[in-house]
Formats: structure tokens, C-alpha cells, sequence
């Protein structure tokens, strides 16, 4: 007997079983969305790829050259930047300092994201005794001007720390003395958004049900916990680069900052402070330089709050 | 509520000392104050031990914060170190409102000079805040409720902008163009320096003409913060359901804005004015010192230099007292216009 | 309906904001808050002073880039203090534009006694403070006895302590001193003269004048000016004083505003807001010429200078001679200059300022980098690893620590001076501190004082115009017995020898020629070398005019300056 079976189309079961997207595909592509954001991620690799990229066309030993009798001069087809007021090229000295610049940045948001978020995670798991310990030692820190505060411990620390080598160069204690102070007087903010995040998020029944299999405590909140509060962490950590390195800029000015011959965009636009009118162009490169990263940073830090929101209001795209 | 007010405040008393402490620590093993006195060479030996005596600062650390908190006229002291101690000191304590005298200032005390500065302070940066609060919460509203359109990438841009350049460069820079060569083109100029002329005295058109510069700078920089700030609360208010319930209820947009949207969005904002508020007795360091304008900044970072001990401690401890109560009127404010907040 | 509704709104909100800001301005004063502020409203706020000023009044305006703590020189050594005492006070004596001395309140310059022993001073007999009350010999025997008395606690007790004084008469002074004491002249009665008539009383009330209203606001002066007023942070004023005993001083008040930034400083003279401007940075100096102000140096006795360290716990790099001639010859001091604008001239010892105190045959070190660099290799400093630095015989490389404050100038001849010393293969490690730290005593572990730093770099000056210097005695090496010495420098037995012989050999030739050993023992050995020499550098509007000013008394013809209008 000839029968005829119904056609199925496959295409339509083919689209309803498409799987859903991952978070963090959704997360980048609403990321990408964000033009400035995607802008700010380009400039912030090529100044990356500026600060380690630049030191096989300039060597370190190049920056330190000085020759006052050519100091002070404009932007020339050898020194593109100019020189400073020794005489020293400007490009190489922002390729070097761009380093120190982003290096003072990074280490000083990662020792703020581990102290925010250690403070903040136990505080918020544990509560009781240690919560009020540890937020009223977050308050005295908070309360406690950040600028004053850099100033006392930058003279304070001044010549306590030797120079370390690291990877060829040679870092002047100072580097490690703002890092430091940068570091250690700006993670109360974080500390207490991932106290709140963890006040409510201990309450949610997967915590219950992971305490109920007899996970330990510290699994549970670096384990369970802490990865759904990633994206206030995220989004701080990355303003708080732009921060550290902005600040370094602040503190070079009032003279207790990262201490010459080593260079930093910080104390290059601090040494140029004479010269504002004179020879600009001591200040408008380590200037640019530094204001379009903090301006990416800005950016990417924007998209990244943006994209992470799961109550972001998205209109016509 | 008042339980709750007095527990804030009795919490409030070992923070303030271990707040002092620490910096009276750190102060002390910083610097020398006797090094140079200010002077453009180094201070004699004998005079160094002679001073060192006099003003106390052979003690050890421990004593002298003692003295420092609870004053020392209840020891006696061997002022001119012929071993025997006979004079009673002065000082009563910070406990008592006394915060020493100064060491680079002598004859003044601490309070006379930070009571000298204040009001110079408070008068640049009230006016300061007030024109940083307006402009924020209007730059801040407008972007909002224009997101992702080209007003609001170029503002901000511009925002952002202003916000990565380091506030010395912006004062300098204005002090140059509308100082120096606004005079030099022959076009209405501004001072330069200064609170007021003092050929001419501080008369209120003086004080106001020298803000202008100091309040520019400084606004520039916190505008663009704070105005990104308040967008991006707008936005995540904007998007809450209860205000599109209002929308669909039928009413106007400047209804929604101000009646619901604002006053919700402003919980955060007040959060951080409140935290803002007390370092405006501080004032802002870098413009004070550029401007040249007597203010409490500018006191601290000169006796900082100097490490003038009680002069600093006095200012830092004002600000943070001020930081405590400021926090608490936060959060009382913070209860009444969020009425989900409720404090045991 | 709408819009009339909006508007009523609007109006409410005004009313609210206009007493919200009155509430606000009430506690200030000056503080209704200018509601619109923005760049463009600015301009068109004509600033009312200048033009609006009866030209009669004959006001100048000096921008002062610290503030004194007091106006008892007594009680203060900042030099932006000391130098106000010329107008408000008096000194007996005082330096002109070439550093001669000329008697002031004297009616000559004071006669010693043949054993150096006793000074005479005889005062005129028509000096008077402002309040008309005569200046006799007891305001001195007062001033003496104020600064000696352990209840005021005042910034330095020497020299007064070296003499007692008395007065034969009214019109006289005479100081006996215990031992032949031969700078007495630029160091004593420098503006300290304080009247007995005011200060008696307030000593006598309080058992000290630590407290007095005096010290903040010397009312009773007797100088050319008074002191008017001084508003904390803003300024000081003295207005002409009506009673000066000299002759009337042609300005009608002097004004130092306090600008604490240096290129505030130099905008503000550009500007005109201020008519002199004090030691400017260098870099300005093009724009101050540019712009039509006069530039004026006059030598203070002030030279930067670097201080080699010779003591135990040196380098043993920077205690062998032969590196520190060598440093010497490596260091291209003359094109360093260019950090100066090559304004400057290099100095070479520590009294260039005061040539007959320098002996003649001193030939000043050339830079002549292959000298060095022989002298390197032949006294056993070979670069045996190919790195640039050179290692001494034990094999340990020629590290030189090298110190100063972090002033931005000296941080840039802090590089330069690098890159020279590279060149002959001294590695030179700098370090820049802030002065309260760079200067700290021993037991604060101050870098200089616990011998850390092998060179020292800092601008310094003898008691200008007398060549004394306490830093190289023995007695003042700096050790946890004797933590606050000044001698950080080490140890020699001949320089601590010379230096005790100068202090009491009255003989001028004599005691010049002492100073000829001691500056030829130092250029040597390599104990100092000079860098550049600091004088004292003035910006100065070309409205003012009959200004003249000396090293050690700026202010000294301050009477005589006047402002065309």
C-alpha cells in the first residue's frame, strides 16, 4: 500500500532549538553596542601596545640622555615630542613613563579590588562582630581625607623602600609607595557595594542548599557567592584605573609622587607646570596621553555598567 | 530613631580616636619641624635641643599624644633641663578644646588660626557647591532623558573630559588666559590672585570678581563627575516599572520627572553630597594653593609641609567630626525621603 | 491653563531658592552665592580697583610667596620674615646695594676694643619709636635680655649669649664679650630691637612675651612704615609712618600679598596685580623681559653648592680623593648653568660671594671628562664587566648616593649630573626628599644627618657678609649622643683647626688669610664644589623707581622708592 507522509520542516524546529545565548555573549554583544565603549577599548590597547610596544624603537638608556643644549626644544623630525627642560626626548620619556603610568594603575586597582572585596565579602558573609568591626574600619578609612592622607604617607614612606629590578628595569621605591598608597585608600567604596551584594545574596537558596551538601564557608563565598556579584567588581575595577592613575597625576603635583629621573605621565605634566605658556609641549603629550586613557577607561568602565545591567533599558538599536 | 541617633554617635568616639592616633603617628615619624623652621638654612644644633625641650617634642610619641589629648597642666616640666621640673605646663588638651599652639606659627594656637580660615573657605566653596549641585542634577537630568543621542554622546564626552583633567592645570590655565592675556588683549580680565585686592579691602564685589577663577576650576572638574552620576541613577530610575505606570496613568513628563523619578533618583546623590559636605571645610588644597586664596586647604598643606603637628591634627579632626555628624544627617535625611528605610 | 500653571511654579521656586541663599548667606557675610557663574558672565565684571583709586595714593604691591609665622625676628629665622624688619623696624646698621655697611641708628659704626673684646656703640640722639617715645640704650639691655631669658621661647639664642651688655649713658651701648667673638657685626640687633616701653609690661604681666599681641601686630615700630594690619593668608600692609625720625618716606604703604604658588607668582606680575616679584623660576625670566619689568640680582652670599661626605660610613667610593677630583672634572657645570637660563656664573668654593675671603691661586676645576676618566683608571677603577660602571679593586661598582630636596630645578641637575657621571662610569644614585626630611635630625634618621648620602646638594650661604661657618667643626658631627649636629660632612682635624682660629683672630688680613687655607684645604680635597651661585633675583614694575637693594638688607632704602603714575 503506497501511503504519503507529511513533510515536517525542519528549519522552523531547526530556529526553536536554537540554544540560548551565554551570559557572556550577551554581556559582550550588549557591550558592543556601546560605540564609546568600543572606541575606548581600541585606545586603550594601542596605549599599551605605545608604552611596550615603544621601547624596541627607543631604549630606556635613550629617555635618560640628557643635553642641555638642547633643551626645551619644539616637536622636530628627531624628537617628535620635543625635549624637556634637560634636554631629554619627550617620546621616549612618555613611552617609559606610560608604563610606569599604567603599571601604578593596574597593581594599584588590583590590591583595591582584593582589600574592597576581601573586607567587603567577609563583612557582609559573616556579619555580627566582624561586620562591624571591619565597616567601622572602613568608615574610619572613609572618613580620613584621601588627599591629606596620600600626602602624610607619601612623605612619610619617601626613602624607606629600596629600588627593585623587575624584567630590566629598574622601579624606584617610589612606584611602590604610591601603588600602595593609591591602593590602600580607595577600596572602601567597593567594600561596601560587595558588603550590601553579599548581604542579600546570602539569604538566596542556593547558598542555603550549598551549605546543605556541607560546602566550607570560604567555597561558598568565593565559589558561590562572589561570581554573581562580578559586575559591580567589574565596573569599580575598572574606574578605579582611571582613578589610580589620575591620582598619581594629583600627588606628582604636590610633590610626593613617583621622584624624577624616573618618568611618569604624573610628574612629566608636573614638570612642565613652568612651562605652561613657554613650551606647551612638555604638557600636552604626557597630558593627552593620559586623559585619552582615563577617557577609554571611562568609557569601557560606562559600557561595562551598561552592558551588565540586567535592568538596563534598551531603546531603539 | 533618637536610640539609634545617640548609638551612631557613641560609636562615633573610638573611631575619632583611633583616627588620631593614627595620624598623630604617622605625623610624628614623618618629618622634623625643627629641621629648618621655614628658614632657608638648617636650624643650629644647640637651638635644636633648645626648641626640642621647649616645645616638647623630646618626649616620646605616647607622651606626647597624651599631652596632646588631655593636656599637661596636670605635670610638671623641666623647661630649661636642669633636672628639676617645676613648671607647670599649658596646655589643656584637645578634650577641652585646646589643640596646642602652633609649632611654625608660634604664639598663635591652633584654634585662633583654623578659626581665622574658615570663613574664607566656606565663602568660596558654598557658592561653589551650590553651582556644582545645580549643574550636575541639570546636566545630569538632561543627558538622562536624552540617552544615546548626539547631545548626550558629546556631553558626555565633554563630561569626561573634564573629568581626567587635573584640576592644576585647569586653574592655571584660566588664571593665564582670563588673567594675563584677557589683560594683555585689552579685554575685560579677571584677577589673578587672591581673595580680594587688599589695596582695596574685602569688599563683596571683590571677594565675588576674585571667586569667579577659583569656582570656574573647581566646578569644571566635579560638574563633569557628578553629572554622570546622577545620569546614570536617572536611567535606572526612568526604566523602574512604577514610572511607567505613571506615564500610562496620563501624567506629563515634568510631572513624572519631579514627582517620582527625581526624588527617587536623588537617594544616592544625597548619599554622596553628604560625604562631599564635610571636606568642604577642607577646601580644595590645589586651588586654594594656585589662587592664593587663605583658606583652610591652603593652611593645611603650608603647616603640612612644615609638619606643624597640632595645626594639622586640628584640621583633620574637624573634618572628621564634621565627616560623622555629616554621615549621620545623611542617613537621617537618607530614612526620610526613602520611606522602605527603616533603621532599628 | 498649562502654561500659567508652569509659570506659577516657577515663580515659587524662585521665591524658594532666593531665601534659601539668603539663609545660606547669613552666616558668612560675603556669601550670596553669584548664581550664575559661567565663563561668559565673567568678563563683563570690570574689576573695580585701579582705575577707581584717586591717583594720590601711592600703594605697591609685593608678591610674597611665604608667610611669616611672626613678626618678631626674635622668634622667627624664615628670611621672608627677616627681611620685613627693614621697614617696620630698625637695625643700627645696615647694607647697602654693594654690601657696605653704613651706620644706621649710630651715629657711627661701632668701635672695637684693641683686645676684640669690647664693642661700643653710640646711638644718635633723635631716634624715636612711631609712638614718639625715644630709642635708648634700654630698648638694647630689654632686647638682650629677652632673647636670653629661658621664658621666651624664641628661635635662637645665639650670639646674644656670648655678651653682657651695658649703657654708660642713655646714647651708649656697650657689649663685652667673654671671648673674642669677630662676626658679631652682621649678626647681632638684626630688626630684633623690641621696645622696652611696650613689652616690659606684657613681659612682667605674663611671665613671657611667647603670647604677646606684639609679635602678630607690632604696632610701635621704628621704621619708615608701620604695620597696619595682616589678614591671615591675604596680606600685610604698613602704611608710612608719620613719626619716623628719618626722613619721610615718599610711598604711602607697602602691601606683601601672599601668593604661595611660583607661577601665580609670575602671572601676577605679568599681570600687574603685583609690582615686585622675589626669585621668580628661572624659565619666567624670558616672559618678565618680554614683557617690559626689570630684572634685578644682587649676590646674598647664597651658592648651590655639593657637600661631599667623608665620614665612616660613606662610600668608601667618595672617601678616596681620587674619585671626588674626578667627579669634579666629570661635571659639565658650565652648560649646567643652562638650567638657569645660563643666567648665572659657576662658583667654585663656598665664599665666591666674598672674594677676599678666597685664595687667589684656586683655579677652578675644568670639565675635562677624559681627565677623569684616566684619573679613574689609573687609581684602580676599571669597568672589569663591560655594564659602563666602573669597580674598584674589590670588584664592588663605584656607586655614589647623591642627595637633595626635590625642588624641580635641582631634580634636573640631579639628571643631568647623572648622565655625566655615566660618562665617566660613576654610577650616581639621586634621591630627592622633601627639607623637613632631608634635614631631619639624627635621631629622626635624616638622610644627610645619618650619613647616608654621599653627596649632598643644597644652596647655602656663610653669615653673608661675614665668611663664619659652623658646619665643618668636629663638635658638630651629628651622632645618637649628639643627635641635632650640623656637620655632615666629616671630620677633618686641619679644617676643624682653621675654622676655631678664624672665629677669634680679629685681625682682618689675618683672618682673611686663614680663610685663603681653609677655602684652598677645601678645593684640594674636594670637600665642596661649587654648582652655580644663588643670588637674590627681583622682578621689579617699571613704575617703581629710586629702588635699590642689598644682599643682606633688601629693604634698605625702602623710604626712597617711589611710583610714577
Amino acid at each position: 500500500m503506497e501511503t504519503s507522509a507529511p513533510i515536517i520542516e525542519k528549519p522552523v524546529i531547526a530556529e526553536i532549538e536554537k540554544p540560548p545565548l551565554l551570559l557572556s555573549q550577551l554581556v559582550f554583544l550588549r557591550f558592543k553596542r556601546h560605540k564609546m565603549a568600543v572606541a575606548g577599548v581600541i585606545v586603550l590597547i594601542l596605549m599599551v601596545l605605545y608604552s611596550i610596544g615603544g621601547t624596541f624603537f627607543k631604549s630606556e638608556a635613550f629617555s635618560l640622555v640628557t643635553d642641555t643644549s638642547i633643551r626645551l626644544n619644539a616637536p622636530s623630525s628627531i624628537h617628535p615630542f620635543g625635549t624637556d627642560a634637560v634636554g631629554r626626548d619627550i617620546l621616549a620619556r612618555t613611552i617609559y613613563g606610560g608604563q610606569i603610568s599604567l603599571m601604578i594603575g593596574m597593581i594599584a586597582m588590583i590590591l583595591e579590588v582584593i582589600v574592597g572585596v576581601l573586607i567587603g565579602a567577609l563583612a557582609g558573609y559573616y556579619g555580627g562582630i566582624l561586620d562591624s568591626l571591619l565597616m567601622r574600619f572602613t568608615e574610619a578609612m572613609l572618613n580620613i581625607p584621601q588627599i591629606p592622607l596620600l600626602l602624610v604617607l607619601g612623605k612619610l614612606l619617601a626613602d624607606k623602600i629600596q629600588p627593585i629590578v623587575l624584567l630590566g628595569r629598574e622601579f624606584s621605591g617610589s612606584v611602590i609607595v604610591i601603588i600602595a598608597v593609591i591602593g590602600l585608600t580607595s577600596w572602601m567604596g567597593l567594600a561596601r557595594i560587595v558588603r550590601a551584594n553579599f548581604l542579600s545574596l546570602r539569604e538566596q537558596e542556593f547558598v542555603t542548599a550549598a551549605r546543605c551538601t556541607g560546602t566550607n564557608n570560604l567555597s561558598i563565598i568565593f565559589d558561590h557567592i562572589l561570581p554573581n556579584t562580578m559586575a559591580p567588581i567589574i565596573v569599580s575595577a575598572t574606574l578605579s584605573v582611571a582613578n589610580a592613575i589620575i591620582s598619581e597625576a594629583y600627588v606628582s603635583f604636590l610633590g610626593v609622587g613617583v621622584m624624577p629621573p624616573t618618568a611618569t605621565w604624573g610628574n612629566m605634566l608636573n614638570g612642565a607646570y613652568n612651562y605652561i605658556e613657554t613650551a606647551p609641549w612638555l604638557w600636552i603629550f604626557p597630558g593627552s596621553l593620559i586623559v585619552l586613557t582615563v577617557l577609554s577607561i571611562n568609557f569601557i568602565g560606562d559600557g561595562l555598567r551598561d552592558a551588565l545591567d540586567p535592568r538596563a533599558l534598551t531603546q531603539a538599536e | 530613631m533618637a536610640r539609634y541617633i545617640i548609638r551612631r554617635l557613641l560609636q562615633a568616639i573610638p573611631l575619632l580616636i583611633i583616627i588620631s592616633i593614627t595620624i598623630f603617628a604617622l605625623l610624628q615619624n614623618s618629618g622634623d619641624p625643627l629641621a629648618t623652621m621655614g628658614g632657608k638654612r638648617v636650624t643650629r644644633s644647640e637651638d635644636r635641643v633648645r626648641l626640642a625641650r621647649i616645645l616638647g617634642l623630646d618626649q616620646p610619641i605616647y607622651i606626647q599624644y597624651v599631652y596632646w589629648l588631655v593636656g599637661n597642666d596636670w605635670v610638671k616640666l623641666d623647661i630649661n633641663q636642669d633636672g628639676i621640673f617645676e613648671t607647670t605646663g599649658q596646655r589643656k588638651g584637645v578634650l577641652r578644646g585646646d589643640f596646642g599652639n602652633s609649632l611654625v606659627a608660634r604664639g598663635q594656637s591652633a584654634m585662633e588660626l583654623i578659626k581665622e580660615r574658615i570663613p574664607n573657605t566656606l565663602v568660596l566653596m558654598i557658592p561653589a557647591e551650590i553651582i556644582i549641585l545645580t549643574f550636575s542634577l541639570l546636566v545630569g537630568i538632561f543627558s538622562a532623558l536624552r540617552q544615546y543621542s548626539l547631545t548626550d554622546q558629546v556631553i558626555t564626552a565633554g563630561s569626561f573630559i573634564g573629568y581626567s583633567m587635573p584640576i592644576f592645570f585647569v586653574a592655571l590655565a584660566s588664571m593665564y588666559i582670563f588673567g594675563v592675556n584677557f589683560r594683555k588683549w585689552g579685554l575685560p580680565y579677571l584677577p589673578t590672585v587672591g581673595m580680594f585686592d587688599p589695596k582695596i579691602g574685602k569688599t563683596f564685589s571683590q571677594v565675588a570678581v576674585h571667586m569667579v577663577l577659583p569656582i570656574i576650576s573647581m566646578s569644571l572638574v566635579s560638574i563633569s563627575g557628578y553629572s554622570r552620576f546622577v545620569r546614570s541613577q536617572m536611567l535606572e530610575v526612568i526604566s523602574q516599572d512604577y514610572i511607567r505606570t505613571a506615564y500610562a496613568k496620563g501624567l506629563s513628563e515634568r510631572m513624572v520627572l519631579f514627582g517620582h523619578a527625581l526624588k527617587n533618583a536623588a537617594i544616592p546623590f544625597v548619599t554622596l553630597v553628604g560625604i562631599d559636605i564635610p571636606f568642604l571645610l577642607g577646601g580644595a588644597v590645589v586651588t586654594e594653593t594656585i589662587f592664593g586664596w587663605p583658606g583652610m586647604g591652603r593652611l593645611f598643606i603650608d603647616h603640612l609641609t612644615r609638619f606643624d603637628t597640632p595645626v594639622v591634627m586640628g584640621i583633620l579632626m574637624l573634618i572628621s567630626l564634621a565627616v560623622v555628624i555629616c554621615q549621620l544627617l545623611t542617613d537621617i535625611v537618607y530614612g526620610w525621603l526613602d520611606p522602605r528605610i527603616r533603621y532599628t | 491653563m498649562l502654561n500659567k500653571k508652569r509659570f506659577f511654579d516657577l515663580f515659587v521656586l524662585v521665591i524658594i531658592a532666593s531665601f534659601v541663599l539668603t539663609a545660606c548667606g547669613g552666616g558668612g557675610g560675603a556669601t550670596k552665592a553669584p548664581t550664575e557663574a559661567p565663563p561668559t558672565a565673567a568678563p563683563t565684571e570690570a574689576p573695580t580697583d585701579a582705575p577707581t583709586q584717586p591717583a594720590a595714593d601711592k600703594i605697591i604691591t609685593i608678591a610674597w610667596t611665604q608667610e611669616p609665622d611672626t613678626l618678631n625676628k626674635a622668634y622667627s629665622s624664615m628670611w621672608y620674615m627677616s627681611v620685613l624688619t627693614d621697614i617696620y623696624s630698625c637695625w643700627p646698621w645696615i647694607y647697602d646695594e654693594a654690601n657696605t655697611v653704613h651706620p644706621f641708628l649710630l651715629t657711627e659704626l661701632p668701635t672695637v676694643s684693641d683686645d676684640g673684646l669690647v664693642v661700643t656703640m653710640k646711638l644718635r640722639n633723635d631716634i624715636t619709636w612711631s609712638d614718639g617715645t625715644p630709642i635708648t640704650a634700654d630698648d638694647f639691655i630689654f632686647t638682650q635680655a629677652m632673647i636670653t631669658n629661658a621664658a621666651n621661647t624664641v628661635y635662637s639664642v645665639y650670639p646674644y649669649d656670648l655678651f653682657t651688655i651695658t649703657a654708660p649713658d642713655p646714647q651708649t651701648v656697650v657689649m663685652t664679650f667673654d671671648e673674642v667673638f669677630v662676626p658679631w657685626m652682621p649678626n647681632l640687633w638684626l630688626g630684633t630691637l623690641m621696645p622696652k616701653h611696650i613689652l616690659q609690661p606684657v613681659f612682667d604681666a605674663e611671665g613671657t612675651l611667647d603670647n604677646a599681641e606684639w609679635n602678630r601686630a607690632p604696632t610701635v615700630g621704628c621704621g619708615p612704615f608701620n604695620f597696619t594690619k595682616w589678614e591671615s593668608g591675604s596680606y600685610l600692609r604698613f602704611d608710612r609712618n608719620p613719626n619716623f625720625w628719618g626722613p619721610e618716606p615718599k610711598l604711602d604703604a607697602v602691601v606683601f600679598q601672599f601668593v604661595p604658588d611660583d607661577a601665580a607668582q609670575t602671572a601676577a606680575c605679568l599681570a600687574g596685580d603685583a609690582d615686585i616679584c622675589y626669585w621668580p623660576p628661572y624659565e619666567d625670566m624670558p616672559a618678565f623681559k618680554k614683557a617690559g619689568m626689570s630684572i634685578v640680582t644682587e649676590p646674598s652670599g647664597y651658592g648651590e653648592g655639593w657637600f661631599f661626605n667623608i665620614r665612616d660610613m660613606a662610600s668608601p667610593g667618595i672617601r678616596d680623593l681620587n674619585v671626588r677630583k674626578a667627579i669634579a672634572m666629570g661635571l659639565d657645570r658650565q652648560s649646567n648653568t643652562a638650567l638657569r637660563m645660563s643666567i648665572v656664573k659657576v662658583t667654585e668654593t663656598f665664599w665666591d660671594a666674598l672674594p677676599q675671603y678666597v685664595d687667589p691661586s684656586i683655579v677652578q676645576y675644568k670639565y675635562d671628562p677624559e681627565a677623569a676618566k684616566t684619573l679613574l683608571e689609573s687609581s684602580g677603577y676599571k669597568d672589569t664587566n663591560g655594564d659602563g660602571i666602573r669597580e674598584d679593586k674589590d670588584g664592588k661598582p663605584l656607586t655614589i648616593t647623591q642627595g637633595n630636596t626635590d625642588k624641580t630645578e635641582r631634580q634636573n641637575h640631579q639628571a643631568l649630573a647623572q648622565q655625566q657621571m655615566l660618562a665617566i662610569g660613576i654610577d650616581l644614585q639621586t634621591s630627592s626628599y622633601d627639607s623637613a626630611i632631608l634635614f631631619a635630625d639624627y635621631s629622626n634618621d635624616g638622610p644627610a644627618a645619618t650619613g647616608k648620602l654621599d653627596i649632598m646638594e643644597w644652596s647655602d650661604a656663610p653669615y653673608f657678609p661675614d665668611p663664619d661657618i659652623s658646619y665643618w667643626l668636629c663638635s658638630e658631627i651629628p651622632s645618637a649622643d649628639s643627635p641635632q649636629g650640623s656637620n655632615y660632612f666629616g671630620c677633618d682635624e686641619t679644617l676643624d683647626k682653621l675654622f676655631k682660629l678664624q672665629s677669634v683672630t680679629a685681625n682682618q688680613t689675618e683672618r682673611a688669610h686663614i680663610f685663603w687655607q681653609i677655602s684652598k684645604y677645601m678645593h684640594d680635597n674636594v670637600l665642596y664644589l661649587g654648582i652655580w651661585d644663588d643670588p637674590d633675583t627681583w622682578i621689579v614694575n617699571p613704575r617703581i623707581t629710586g629702588y635699590k637693594f642689598s644682599g643682606v638688607t633688601p629693604f634698605f632704602n625702602i623710604g626712597d622708592w617711589d611710583v610714577t603714575q
